[in-house]
């Protein structure tokens, strides 16, 4: 497993354990602070506004992120990414208990990628649908499988009948491009 | 570690990754310079397709 260092970053290397009795309280305190607000907005957008659960995802996230200490001692922004993975693993898997689907129907034809309705005709959606509409066929179908079917690359792999690292490499592949044409259109950083 | 690792680095940022995998990747995560940055580049991916993905749950 993870070597837990000493060496926590300087957000939180005024925590260290041999100060104080409360140091797993204040850690997850500073966890909160820094990481709280901007994981619940995140987690939202997921969890389709579901409040109560979304505050219960970034909990649990939080609570990973102070058992893995380890993680800790990584530089800001791949923290965030790491707690983003964990807070969309951790929706998958409640959308799995719940039995929720986002969509029950199941051909993902070329156009099944939804067009934002009016209400929802925010620019980023409007250009992320089509961005994902230029993709090749291959690289739209497997995020399609995943992601916006909350399924696992094993699942999506069993389903499309390929192996699920076909799935990953693929994936791989998908999301640069779709990166490098959000990018392209100003949505993407 | 080999180069289907580094290809893992997508399924690990949305989130897909299935769990026997998860703990694999991570440690070539903490060993990979290269997956750390490309894992911070695809990270607000996901909270972009989310767009897509809310208004066909509305539209359904």
């Amino acid at each position: 497993m993870w070597p837990v260092r000493r060496q926590l970053d300087s957000r939180f290397e005024r925590l260290d354990p041999e100060t104080g009795p409360d140091w797993d309280d204040r850690l997850i305190r500073e966890l909160y602070n820094e990481f709280g607000g901007p994981l619940l907005r995140q987690v939202r957008q997921t969890t389709g506004n579901d409040l109560q659960w979304a505050e219960d995802v970034v909990q649990e996230t939080l609570l990973r992120a102070w058992r893995n200490a380890a993680k800790l001692t990584w530089e800001r922004g791949l923290l965030w990414a790491w707690l983003l993975t964990v807070s969309r693993r951790i929706v998958i898997d409640g959308r799995r208990r719940r039995g929720v689907r986002p969509r029950e129907v199941e051909p993902p034809e070329a156009d099944s990628i939804a067009v934002p309705d009016d209400a929802d005709k925010t620019l980023a959606a409007i250009v992320v649908a089509d961005a994902l509409r230029g993709l090749s066929a291959d690289h739209r179908e497997v995020i399609e499988q995943t992601y916006l079917r909350d399924r696992t690359v094993n699942e999506a792999a069993a389903i499309l009948g390929i192996p699920p690292g076909t799935v990953k490499s693929r994936l791989y592949y998908a999301l640069r491009s779709l990166r490098g044409v959000l990018k392209e259109r100003g949505v993407a950083s | 570690m080999s180069e289907s690792s580094h290809l893992e680095v997508a399924a690990y940022a949305l989130g897909v990754l299935d769990d026997g995998d998860v703990e694999a990747f991570e440690r070539h995560l903490d060993a990979c310079e290269r997956c750390r940055q490309e894992l911070k580049t695809m990270s607000e991916l996901p909270g972009l397709l989310d767009g897509v993905k809310s208004s066909s749950e509305r539209a359904n």
